[in-house]
């Protein structure tokens, strides 16, 4: 067997350690002609399944291990001569990450038991409080094979030259592990005696001749290449929280993934230096080669990877019975009670899907998800199945799925078919308030032992990698956070080349010389993990062997249980997932109709919500759809406008059509035509009339490829699922278009019509929706789209409450107010801790009902202190909410600085005072004096009260919304001098029309359009209304930067109509309103006027054509070269999609800057505000 | 306005200049207060009469006395009470002096923030803004007893005057600096306390050879550690004899830096500054029976001797040498 096995690797699931992917090192060890290569990560298993992987495509043989930190045996813990005093907590900064317990690595040897041990023990260490720890008591396993190496004890003792202490010590490993414990040599050229040093790797050989224990050599891999030291240098400082400080000892730059050559002449050192002849080397090499040998862990046989663990049928209602047999009642059961009985399609169908279930064996599957679901509806949490899983009727008859599928024509095969073979997917979506529950309930049913959730790595990207890189090469934190936040949220990778192409980042790339190698480490640690959350929606059922094949670790925060595997491994390992997604749409629709039946009595059942309500489409098709789910972004509430939704089906087809894909392949635009009659409908042939009919013949729905593929060629549907997909790839389409031209020549199809199918088959790709997905969205649209409509107050408050959605709280409260929702002010006596509605006026047209703002919006306020005030409600006095509802002192300044006390007299700085006193009166313990005069009222102190602009710069601070009036209200003089048009006269602005327009930015995006360009689509929101603008290309130069790191903006653009309700601006240049108000106030319009005319925005005055357009234009002045002669670099680094549709590479990223703004940014500070 | 206040434009680390500057302002009146490190406080009100000219016509005679005789510029403010002249002083730019009369004090002030009143710190101003009281023309506007509420009785009732204009100081002379500083920059992120220590030790050295060059000696010490982050810690403690012994500030001031307990905190700088500054031989001083105190004694004053000849770096700490 050639080549060198390193027994001691460790990848970039090592969190802040490993610097390579495990994909890097399998295709390096194949490179350098290694056979076997094991992966021993700190800590975890994590990499273990990508690992495995990548050894099966490079033809490497993986061993399967773990770094472990090991406590020392009882009977050592009492030595005292090692244990040090307890440092002084310090007061700045923290105190140092405690790495000192010793490591020792351990691999799976013996298979399935080896993996099992690997995976308990793992787990094990996991459960120490801190950092994992492994307790000697739990260190014990028969299956693996352990590495004593220089982070060992043993090795600290001999690298503090006492032998023996190192044999004393070694004897509890021998007594545990006896033949299988191995000494660990490496070598890393270092000095002196320490880990990596030449004497103590000749030492650790000294010892296992001595001890009689096999020593093996290994190069404690780190990374893949050489070169990479600084990188483990970075990734040790972010570990320790600390700066690289090179005088402490710097990667000495020798762990890599050497070659046989080289630990050849390691090894020859390394005896030599023991004392050995050189001749002994290739011994230590074959010792280490035969450990390898002995460590054999099959991928498929021994972790499992390709087989299905469902829970035990008796966990999931099938007693006695089959859980197949179970199912097959249960679904007639089904159809009894929806009343599907008399009706034969259905019963059909059934059969049909049960037979398909009884072919893969899933039966237990869907019981469990059944189960799960049951238990979800008895907590009295909503919860509704989304997904292809809908398409199923036996899901609709188990109760998992509300529509009807035969309805709505959704097709079993798109989810599960005798042809497909991957586990099927059923995703339950609940109110995001109470996932938690959920997970507690699972847990609770089925048992820590079967269930636990998804991890999910957290990997660097740019800002963070920025981050961590400048605080390891000590920059200064401001600048860090200033670069960090410049760039938008990229792949680390891309740092470089991000510097060079995007407009927004000009300035940065100016200096980048100045940060040095800040760069290139930045792009080195791109993509690996840097910590791990629970994933938000995956759970783990098995059976009870899940812990034997999983590691396990508690999350941070509540505890669960949580494999560290993420949800493409855990696939791949054949453990059966359910996304549990919590939205929380759901939860303020909850909230909404708890809040409607707590003041009015009335009891609102969302689920029976009158079908086709006109007063709901009607909002819907005024394309004001704030706040409704899925169809509150600016581009679908322009495609909501344009498409005019009048039914549901209706619903369902816009927001598949509001997909990348269907974007992509321009099927909006000869929809919405055939719509609106301004079109005929066309069929490629009269058989796709039937499955095309209810989109106008254009393709939408993944279920529409389908039934086209199935009904040309005369496959089944099954069979037409699996060629779906494999549109998505290049290469099988090819085989896919000869299949098809055959097949469907075989039924008889002209050439003309094939050739025009298999046009539309093909462009449509991989895209599109599956409409059982769309149906499942559909119905909460339209239920948050009827109580907007019907109890506009309870949609805000719940709204505000769980705060779905894209835009920030303001925004919402803006359009409460456009609506005619009264927004009330915060008051300790009134507010609830949530978000409430109050009957403001009651007269004959009916109730109005206003929106009460909630105390858990203040910022700071705790769960405890916000109910302890509700709880109190009334107070008759600001000493009687004092001494009751004992807020801390910054919030009760924070509630008198927002108005909540007002109702206790006095202005709110002498509220300010009063509350100061009593708190300081509570503290010197001078009693309940009274520092209030005239009963009930409080005593004003003569402070001066909180101007205007004061109360609403306390809002935004203190709320984060803008409560009592809109902030760009103050600014409309000076709007009216640059003569802005307001979100309300826009409306009846013309196409084509230049236009200035200015407000909050309220959101800002760059999807992937069509023209594989990257627009910059942003909204404003000027209190009368929505401003939706874009950016293209040419205006990018002067107006990127700007649009992404300001709050206000002033912009100037022309008006776009595309329907009577469908408008757009298209910016040319842009300003930062803030600055300009600023400059309006200190300098006058002088001032103004010379800022319009330099600095911002375009700098001539040709509206629309930006300096890249001007680039490209001749020197002469005449218009740019159009097409191919007018190429910018950019277009080079396209992403194409396999289509033929091409991506910018910049686009479809959340882009630079804080995101929209929020609370205190969107007002200037005077040094008077409060607080 | 007849008091002036001064700013040298010094050099850091150029104190020494000072008392040559003061030398200059004495030429004109003998009331004259030093304001170290660089600035004076001097009472023009006989020198008015004396010279024939008024106090800003005297202020151009200074700077350019300043500028001929020692290269020095110098900013000066000039008004009705040394208050008000370091007000004015604010204002000031090298070849314009500021000055305030007494009859437009109160329109002077009451556009300024309150943290430009001397005796009005960050604490104190930070509790005037959050309650509204931004600029001193509203405090002068608030009631006594609110004032007096927000920042205690006694400086709510000076707060108050001085709001209004009433400037009850005067300028002494021939009072002493009270503090002396010096500063150490990190050029990186410096974590190890080794190097932390070094820096404490060379401080503690320098203040030492400042203070017993000015024949001085002080009651307290005062560590300022600053971080990455430009915040900072700061802690006080007071000496056990006043002291220009530079043994005995180092080990205060590794004392104070070993209270913090530091350990991953970023440090980017290690300030320390002598304060209560008193006459050298007014200083009790404790002495021993232990000789090694003596001794060490001298060989400071051997040292001082050899750098006053050789230079600063003639004689240090082992330590710091490397």
């Amino acid at each position: 067997m050639p080549g060198f096995t390193h027994l001691h690797t460790v990848s970039g699931f090592s969190l802040r350690y490993g610097a390579s992917h495990p994909e890097r090192l399998a295709e390096r060890a194949s490179e350098r002609g290694m056979d076997a290569l094991a992966l021993t990560d700190r800590d975890t298993l994590a990499g273990s399944v990508r690992f495995a992987k990548a050894c099966a495509k490079a033809g490497v043989r993986p061993l399967f291990g773990a770094e472990l930190a090991v406590a020392a045996p009882t009977a050592a813990a009492g030595d005292e001569s090692v244990r040090r005093e307890r440092r002084r907590t310090p007061v700045r900064g923290g105190a140092f990450i405690d790495e000192s317990t010793p490591r020792v690595t351990f691999l799976a040897r013996d298979g399935s038991r080896g993996w099992a041990d690997l995976c308990r023990l793992v787990s094990a260490a996991h459960t120490a409080p801190g950092l994992p720890l492994l307790t000697w008591d739990d260190n014990h396993a028969d299956g693996l094979t352990v590495l004593l190496g220089p982070d060992s004890d043993v090795g600290r003792a001999l690298a503090a030259g006492r032998p023996d202490r190192a044999a004393r010590l070694l004897a509890p490993w021998r007594e545990v592990y006896g033949d299988a414990l191995r000494l660990e040599a490496v070598w890393h050229g270092r000095e002196g005696t320490g880990p990596g040093s030449l004497r103590l790797a000749a030492r650790t050989l000294g010892l296992a001749a001595e001890q009689g224990v096999r020593p093996v050599l290994s190069n404690a891999v780190r990374y893949a290449d050489p070169g990479l030291g600084p990188v483990a240098d970075v990734l040790d400082a972010a570990r320790r929280l600390v700066p690289v400080d090179p005088a402490k000892g710097l990667d000495s730059g020798e762990a890599w993934l050497k070659g046989e050559g080289a630990m050849l002449a390691a090894a020859e050192r390394i005896v030599e230096a023991a004392g050995f002849r050189r001749e002994t080397a290739p011994r230590l090499l074959e010792q280490t080669r035969a450990t390898a040998a002995e460590c054999l862990v099959d991928p498929e046989d021994d972790l499992g990877m390709g087989s299905v663990h469902f829970p035990e049928p008796h966990l999931v209602g099938a007693g006695r019975r089959t859980a197949q047999r179970t199912l097959a009642s249960r679904a007639a059961a089904g159809m009894v009670l929806r009343g599907h009985a008399g009706r034969r399609e259905y019963w059909e169908r059934m059969h049909r899907e049960l037979d398909i279930i009884a072919h893969h064996g899933f039966a237990s599957y869907f019981l469990t998800v059944a189960q799960v679901v049951d238990d979800v509806r008895d907590m009295g949490i909503r919860v509704a199945a989304r997904g292809s899983g809908a398409g199923s009727l036996v899901n609709h008859l188990l109760g998992i799925a509300h529509a009807d599928p035969v309805e709505h024509g959704l097709l079993m095969e798109r989810f599960l078919s005798k042809e497909r073979v991957v586990l099927p997917d059923i995703d339950i979506d609940v109110e995001s308030a109470r996932r938690l529950e959920v997970y507690r309930a699972i847990i609770g049913r089925f048992g820590t032992e079967r269930v636990a959730t998804v991890a999910m790595p957290e990997t660097y990207r740019v800002r963070h990698a920025i981050r961590d890189v400048g605080a390891a090469l000590s920059m200064d934190p401001a600048e860090i956070d200033r670069v960090a936040k410049s760039f938008p949220h990229i792949r680390a990778r891309d740092a470089r080349a991000a510097l060079d192409e995007l407009p927004e980042l000009r300035e940065l790339a100016g200096e980048r010389e100045r940060y040095g190698r800040l760069w290139e480490l930045v792009e080195a640690l791109d993509a690996l993990p840097r910590g791990v959350a629970m994933h938000p929606c995956g759970v783990l059922l098995s059976d009870a062997s899940l812990l034997t094949r999983t590691p396990v670790m508690p999350t941070s925060g509540e505890g669960f249980p949580m494999a560290q595997f993420d949800k493409d491994d855990v696939e791949d390992l054949g453990l059966l997932k359910l996304d549990v997604l919590g939205v929380r749409m759901q939860s303020a629709m909850a909230h909404a109709v708890t809040e409607v039946e707590r003041a009015t009595g009335e009891r609102i059942d969302l689920d029976a919500v009158p079908e086709g309500d006109p007063a709901t489409y009607g909002l819907i098709r005024s394309a004001e759809t704030l706040g409704c789910f899925q169809i509150e972004s600016p581009g679908q509430r322009d495609l909501v406008g344009r498409l005019q939704p009048s039914t549901f089906h209706d619903l369902v087809v816009d927001i598949s059509l509001f997909r990348p894909g269907p974007v992509a392949a321009d099927m909006v635009r000869p929809f919405i035509e055939a719509r609106h009659g301004r079109a005929p409908v066309r069929y490629p042939h009269p058989d796709l009339e039937e499955p095309l009919k209810g989109t106008y013949g254009v393709v939408v729905f993944h279920e529409q490829v389908i039934d086209i593929v199935a009904v040309m060629t005369g496959c089944g549907r099954g069979e037409a699922d699996r060629v779906r997909r494999g549109l998505s790839d290049p290469e099988s389409q090819g085989r896919i278009k000869v299949w098809f031209a055959q097949h469907a020549a075989a039924r008889g199809y002209d050439a003309e019509t094939i050739q025009r199918t298999w046009g539309i088959v093909e462009a449509f790709g991989s895209y599109g929706f599956c409409k059982a997905h769309a149906v499942a969205f559909a119905v909460p649209t339209y239920q948050s789209a009827w109580l907007k409509a019907h109890h506009p107050a309870a949609f805000y408050a719940g709204l505000l409450t769980h705060d779905p959605g894209m835009y920030p709280k303001r925004l919402l409260l803006a359009d409460a107010r456009r609506r005619g929702v009264p927004v009330l002010p915060l008051d300790v006596n009134k507010s609830g801790v949530a978000h409430r509605i109050e009957l403001v006026s009651e007269s004959s047209q009916g109730e109005a009902w206003g929106l009460r703002l909630a105390l858990f919006d203040v910022h700071g306020i705790s769960e405890a202190e916000a109910a302890r005030i509700a709880d109190g409600q009334p107070y008759a006095s600001l000493l009687d909410f004092w001494e009751r509802a004992r807020p801390s002192r910054p919030l009760a300044g924070r509630l008198a600085q927002v108005g909540a006390l007002d109702a206790f007299g006095a202005n709110r700085r002498d509220l300010q005072l009063h509350l100061t006193e009593l708190h300081r009166g509570a503290r010197g313990g001078r009693g309940d004096q009274l520092p209030l005069s005239g009963g009930r009222k409080t005593a004003s102190a003569g402070l001066p009260d909180l101007t205007p602009e004061e109360r609403l710069s306390a809002e935004l601070g203190v709320l984060s919304m803008d409560a009592s009036r809109h902030l760009m209200d103050d600014h409309g003089t000076f709007l009216k001098e640059l003569g802005v048009v307001s979100a309300r006269r826009l409306r009846e602005a013309r196409h084509g029309e230049t236009v200035l327009v200015a407000g909050a930015k309220a959101a800002t995006q760059t999807p992937p359009v069509r023209s594989g360009k990257r627009v910059i689509f942003s909204t404003l929101d000027d209190g009368t209304g929505l401003v939706d603008l874009a950016f293209f290309d040419d205006s990018h130069d002067a107006c990127a930067h700007t649009v992404f790191h300001s709050w206000l903006l002033l912009v100037r653009g022309v008006v776009q109509r595309r329907g009577p309700r469908s408008l757009s601006v298209v910016g040319s240049a842009a300003w930062n309103l803030a600055d300009l108000l600023r400059v309006r106030q200190e300098e006058g319009l002088e001032g103004v006027a010379a800022r319009l005319a330099g600095a911002d925005g375009s700098r001539d005055g040709d509206p629309g054509d930006g300096p890249a357009r001007r680039r490209l234009a001749g020197s002469d002045g005449r218009p740019a070269p159009a097409g191919s002669a007018a190429r910018d670099p950019m277009e080079d680094r396209r992403i194409r999609m396999p289509t033929g549709y091409e991506m910018h590479p910049w686009a479809d990223l959340r882009p630079a800057g804080e995101g929209p703004a929020v609370g205190r940014k969107l007002w200037h500070q005077s040094p008077g505000s409060a607080g | 306005m007849t008091i002036l206040c001064v700013r040298f434009q010094l050099p850091p680390m150029y104190e020494a200049a000072l008392p040559g500057l003061l030398g200059l302002l004495e030429e004109f009146t003998p009331v004259v207060q030093a304001l170290p490190p660089d600035g004076a406080l001097a009472d023009l009100r006989g020198a008015e009469r004396y010279f024939g000219r008024t106090a800003v016509e005297l202020a151009s005679v200074i700077r350019v006395r300043a500028l001929a005789l020692h290269g020095v510029d110098c900013v000066i403010g000039a008004g009705p009470g040394p208050m008000l002249a370091r007000m004015a002083l604010r204002d000031a730019r090298p070849g314009v002096t500021r000055a305030v009369a007494g009859d437009e004090v109160r329109d002077f002030l009451a556009g300024k923030p309150v943290a430009a009143l001397p005796g009005v710190g960050a604490r104190t101003a930070r509790t005037l803004c959050e309650y509204g009281l931004d600029t001193l023309g509203r405090v002068a506007a608030a009631p006594l007893s609110t004032l007096q509420r927000l920042v205690g009785a006694r400086a709510g009732r000076e707060l108050r005057e001085k709001a209004n204009g009433v400037d009850r100081g005067r300028v002494v002379p021939n009072a002493v600096s009270r503090s002396l500083a010096t500063e150490r920059p990190f050029t990186r992120d410096e974590l190890d306390p080794g190097r932390h220590r070094r820096a404490l030790l060379s401080a503690g050295e320098e203040l030492g050879a400042r203070l017993r060059a000015l024949d001085t000696v002080c009651r307290s010490l005062t560590l300022t550690v600053r971080y990455a982050d430009r915040t900072a810690t700061t802690r006080t403690r007071t000496l056990p004899e006043p002291t220009a012994h530079s043994a005995a500030l180092s080990a205060a001031a590794y004392g104070l830096y070993e209270a913090l307990g530091l350990q991953r905190a970023r440090v980017r700088a290690i300030a320390l500054r002598a304060e209560g500054l008193g006459p050298a031989e007014q200083a009790s001083h404790q002495l021993t029976f232990d000789p090694v105190d003596e001794k060490l004694r001298r060989i400071e004053e051997v040292a001082d001797r050899a750098r006053a000849k050789f230079g600063p770096r003639a004689v240090m700490p082992g330590s710091l040498a490397a």
